[in-house]
């Protein structure tokens, strides 16, 4: 592995790494992550405490619907218990990168040794939030199969089309873990409080994603930005694959996507050619973000600071 | 060494109370160490406000958590304000939102900021150097919490004050006092129960960040945090008689929102108002004694210090 | 001798230490990190716990500053139990380690050293009085008002030097206080920490360290501890005298095949380690040898020829506590290659100077 004479820290040093060695290396901060996540309880007490956020959370927003009673019918439930079901997946793909960081250097103070290894760090926080976002994906499962189970929603596998729901997880992941990489740069500017600003970013996300209510509902400019949001396409792609048919948060009587295309909500392949610029769009500008954080860090002596009040 | 000693015994050799820089003067070890209850109680003060210091000060020195801590908890209550909308329920549900989200803010710092936060100072290497000093620990927790309380409240004044101008939320509060006084029992019984999770916690490595971290949605959920409680039915009781956010939150709603007709099931707000009254003091007493037991049982194990777990 | 106080009773040993013995519950199996101590520190003392990682000295400091039970045995300080009369040992000690990281990172020095005086009781104002006469004591007046984050490690453990004098406690406890620091860093520490002894007399230090000048240098009796257990106490001048009866030699030679221990094993040897000195990148391989009379040095020589083995250089030397060491060890602390930090190359400076430095009379430069 050959390291430029650009130094330590340089983000030229990445142009004497191949492909191989930043897969390798991503893998190996994968199964790092994996191990710090999962070696502080046995399998069946981290089995629990993976799916009982998920699912309370999914408990909260079924609640909501339930509560309205004959109001909110069946397809409005359905809606909301898949959308609130995949927000697992988000709420652990937005924090995992942040709290590599705040725990790299707060509490392991391991961050600066990881800055000055022959990886790069962003690469690194990319396989950390990996491994989070696996475990994330582990909840929104489960969640899925207790709504299956317990709440009366109805999949039929059979219906499920399963070539969009592997292109909207391919093409919808990458976006996730950029985001989530763009709040890692934010806290490795912060102090060691901003561990919960992964859940305030992904409350406010929530708002502007289509999870849980359609976004026409919303204010014109919030649903531009909203229709601008590589989550917004993700969450609408993989439940158009699992309930092919069912309510689009995405369209519908007096939505900016009806007025602007004039369809009633967009199709398949509208939904993957729209994560796919939308995410490409989000994933450099998080990128560039955090290449930005990574300077001003180096630059301020951020690296190895411990800051906790 | 026989040198006559220079330290000058207090005044008449009486036992009043020594100010502290007499403290330091003592004749001897043996009467430094003598303190009167006065002196024990104005340590433990001091050291209440010396450890809220940090927070503030933090508060003032990193002023990102303005955007964290107010602007996008804000759009998260907005999200499940628009749920509300989305499914037409009746707008009395969106003050009920409204008041969940801006008291969260407490919840959120009993958890993130007291909780859990021994294990943290463990992490730093403050936790041994507050067991060596002579103030009790309740005392840092309380300041811990003090100093968060500062941020809590802006948070949940903001976030509340903002979502009723903007969703025009209709308050209807006759009985001014007994708002006041549920409001601060409710802090007082989670504060209670901050402190005996804490010292419960001390035992703990990242177990206690994990429990931390999954004490957040669960307790949403069964505490109501965007629905009446009392339409949990069993669960609902439940967490009335045993969570303080749960029982502060429905007595709020009972006393914000009079007649709305849908906040049934559940106790009176004055029996809500004694329910919190007993959880102050049981949490209290409990924390008390279970930080003696548990320092003790840390102090056997060796716990006290070791850090990374 | 201990102070009397004003009502003439005499003073409790400010440390008294019996049997003590404490046990880790750790897998694969518990392990012994003291085994059966005793140990007795007159109020005023300066006394030194001197031994290698893992000996037991900071089990030792954690269980008297009553951070951690003892499994078996009783621990006074100033007579208070240290397993049930924590409050008021907390009252009148105050404890400094190495290396340590407290506190908050926001803060500057002075709101640091502030939040922590109101720990002790300490006023609002004499608070701030005190930090600030602290401060200027240890040094960093010109870094107190900046973050404590942006500290040097050796303005930082001047920081919590201030912070360890901040309750002008009776007993202070330092664990390892210069570990990591440079010569001058460490230097000016042991000058506070004296300075600070010296304005009053009753002010006791137990200090535990790997550096064998440093100990020489402070103490007025030192415990030797090897894995759990003392091996000898005594003033500096007593534990050299121990090991005056035998001949030390200093070595150096290009290579030795096995060892200090190929050494140790001749005839009239008494010990051979490394010095501590000696630097593992070095270009010859630095011995100090104990043996039981001058004769013994030809086998050594012949020895070494038999082992292909060039000397570089040969002196007789007056002991140090590093010879007292080996001599009651059985090895020097550089043999501990596996889990003994080296001494930065300053400190190894700094105890060469002392190790070839006539031999003196600790009590007399007190």
């Amino acid at each position: 592995m050959a390291v430029t004479a650009g130094g330590i820290g340089d983000s030229r040093r990445v142009e004497g790494l191949g492909l191989a060695d930043t897969a390798r290396h991503a893998w190996a901060a994968l199964l790092l992550g994996w191990r710090v996540e999962s070696n502080w309880a046995d399998p069946v007490l981290f089995a629990i405490y993976t799916v009982i956020r998920p699912v309370s959370s999914m408990l909260l927003l079924t609640m909501m619907v339930a509560i309205v009673g004959g109001s909110a019918d069946a397809s409005s439930r359905t809606f909301v218990i898949l959308g609130s079901a995949l927000w697992a997946m988000l709420v652990s793909g937005l924090a995992g990168p942040a709290w590599s960081v705040l725990e790299d250097r707060e509490r392991y103070r391991t961050l600066k040794y990881l800055y000055t290894s022959g990886a790069t760090l962003l690469v690194l926080l990319v396989g950390r939030g990996g491994s989070r976002l696996l475990i994330g994906a582990m909840g929104s499962l489960v969640a899925i199969l207790v709504a299956v189970a317990l709440l009366g929603l109805r999949i039929d596998p059979a219906a499920v089309d399963w070539p969009l729901l592997l292109a909207a997880m391919l093409l919808g992941l990458p976006p996730v873990l950029a985001l989530g990489i763009g709040l890692a740069a934010v806290c490795l500017q912060t102090r060691q409080e901003s561990w919960n600003y992964p859940d305030a970013f992904s409350g406010a996300m929530f708002l502007v994603s289509g999870v849980v209510f359609p976004l026409a509902v919303l204010p014109r400019p919030l649903e531009a930005l909203g229709l601008l949001n590589p989550v917004t396409w993700w969450v609408a792609g993989v439940r158009r694959a699992i309930i092919p048919g069912g309510p689009s948060s995405i369209g519908g009587a007096g939505s900016l996507w009806t007025a602007v295309t004039g369809t009633d909500a967009p199709g398949p392949a509208v939904i993957l050619g729209a994560l796919f610029l939308t995410g490409a769009v989000t994933t450099l500008v998080a990128t560039a973000l955090f290449r930005g954080s990574e300077r001003r860090a180096r630059d301020q002596g951020l690296l190895d600071r411990t800051t906790g009040s | 060494m026989s040198a006559p000693h220079s330290r000058e015994p207090a005044a008449g050799g009486t036992p009043r109370a020594m100010t502290p820089a007499e403290r330091r003067r003592a004749p001897d070890p043996r009467a430094a160490a003598d303190w009167t209850a006065r002196q024990t109680a104005e340590t433990n003060l001091r050291a209440l406000v010396g450890r809220a210091y940090p927070r503030v000060r933090g508060m003032f020195r990193e002023p990102s958590w303005l955007f964290f801590e107010i602007f996008l908890p804000f759009l998260g209550t907005s999200a499940y304000v628009l749920v509300y909308r989305a499914l037409r329920a009746p707008e009395a549900y969106v003050g009920f939102v409204v008041l969940g989200g801006a008291l969260s803010a407490f919840w959120l710092n009993v958890v993130w900021s007291m909780a859990g936060q021994l294990y943290w100072e463990k992490s730093q290497g403050n936790l041994e150097l507050y067991f060596a000093a002579p103030m009790s620990l309740m005392s840092v927790l309380l300041g811990m919490a003090a100093g968060g309380l500062a941020m809590s409240s802006t948070r949940a004044v903001a976030v509340l004050a903002i979502s009723a101008l903007v969703y025009a939320v209709p308050f209807h509060v006759a009985q001014w006092w007994l708002v006041a006084a549920v409001f601060a029992l409710t802090l007082t019984a989670l504060y209670g129960l901050g402190m005996m999770l804490a010292s419960l916690f001390l035992l703990w490595g990242r177990e206690a960040w994990h429990l931390t971290n999954v004490m957040v949605e669960p307790v949403y959920f069964v505490s109501g945090l965007n629905f009446p409680v009392g339409r949990l039915g069993a669960v609902g009781i439940a967490a009335i008689a045993t969570i303080p956010f749960a029982v502060g939150l429905d007595a709020m709603r009972q006393l914000a929102f009079p007649g709305s007709g849908l906040l049934t099931g559940t106790p009176t707000p004055e029996a809500e108002a004694l329910i919190l009254v007993a959880m102050t003091v049981l949490f209290s007493v409990a924390a008390h004694w279970s930080m003696g037991v548990i320092e003790r049982m840390a102090r056997s194990r060796g716990s006290l210090s070791i850090r990374w777990q | 001798m201990s102070p009397t106080p004003p009502d003439g009773a005499p003073l409790p040993p400010a440390i008294e230490v019996a049997a003590l013995r404490r046990t880790y519950d750790v897998k694969p199996r518990p392990v012994v990190a003291l085994d059966g101590v005793d140990l007795e520190v007159a109020p005023g003392e300066f006394f030194g716990l001197l031994g290698p990682n893992g000996a037991g000295k900071t089990t030792l400091i954690k269980i008297l500053t009553t951070l951690l039970l003892p499994s078996a045995g009783t621990a006074r300080i100033f007579g208070f139990d240290v397993a049930t009369d924590t409050r008021r040992i907390r009252r009148i000690m105050n404890m400094v380690a190495g290396g340590e990281q407290s506190g908050y990172g926001i803060l500057t020095v002075r709101e640091q050293l502030w939040m922590f005086s109101q720990f002790y009781g300490l006023g609002t104002r004499e608070g701030w009085r005190r930090v600030d006469a602290l401060v200027e004591a240890v040094g960093l007046g010109e870094q107190r008002l900046q973050r404590v984050s942006t500290l040097s490690t050796g303005q930082r453990q001047k920081m919590n030097m201030a912070r360890g004098l901040l309750n002008d406690p009776w007993i202070l406890f330092l664990d390892e206080p210069t570990l990591g620091l440079d010569v001058s860093a460490a230097r000016s520490i042991r000058e506070q920490v004296l300075a600070w002894k010296a304005e009053i007399p009753g002010r006791t230090v137990l200090l535990t360290t790997h550096y064998m000048a440093e100990a020489d240098e402070l103490c007025e009796r030192i415990a030797i501890v090897d894995r759990g257990r003392i091996l000898a106490i005594g003033t500096p001048a007593e534990l050299k005298r121990r090991v005056q009866r035998d001949s030390i030699f200093r070595l150096a030679v290009d290579r030795l095949d096995g060892g200090p221990a190929a050494l140790a094993r001749l005839p009239g040897v008494v010990s051979a380690a490394l010095a501590s000195d000696h630097a593992p990148d070095a270009q010859h391989v630095a011995v100090n040898l104990v043996l039981r009379e001058d004769a013994a040095l030809g086998g050594v020589v012949t020895a070494l020829a038999r082992m292909g083995s060039q000397i570089r250089s040969l002196g007789k030397s007056e002991p140090t506590l590093e010879d007292v060491f080996v001599a009651l060890v059985g090895r020097g602390l550089a043999d501990e290659a596996d889990d003994t930090a080296p001494l930065p190359p300053s400190e190894a400076d700094d105890d060469l100077a002392a190790a070839h430095a006539p031999s003196h009379d600790a009590e007399a430069g007190r």
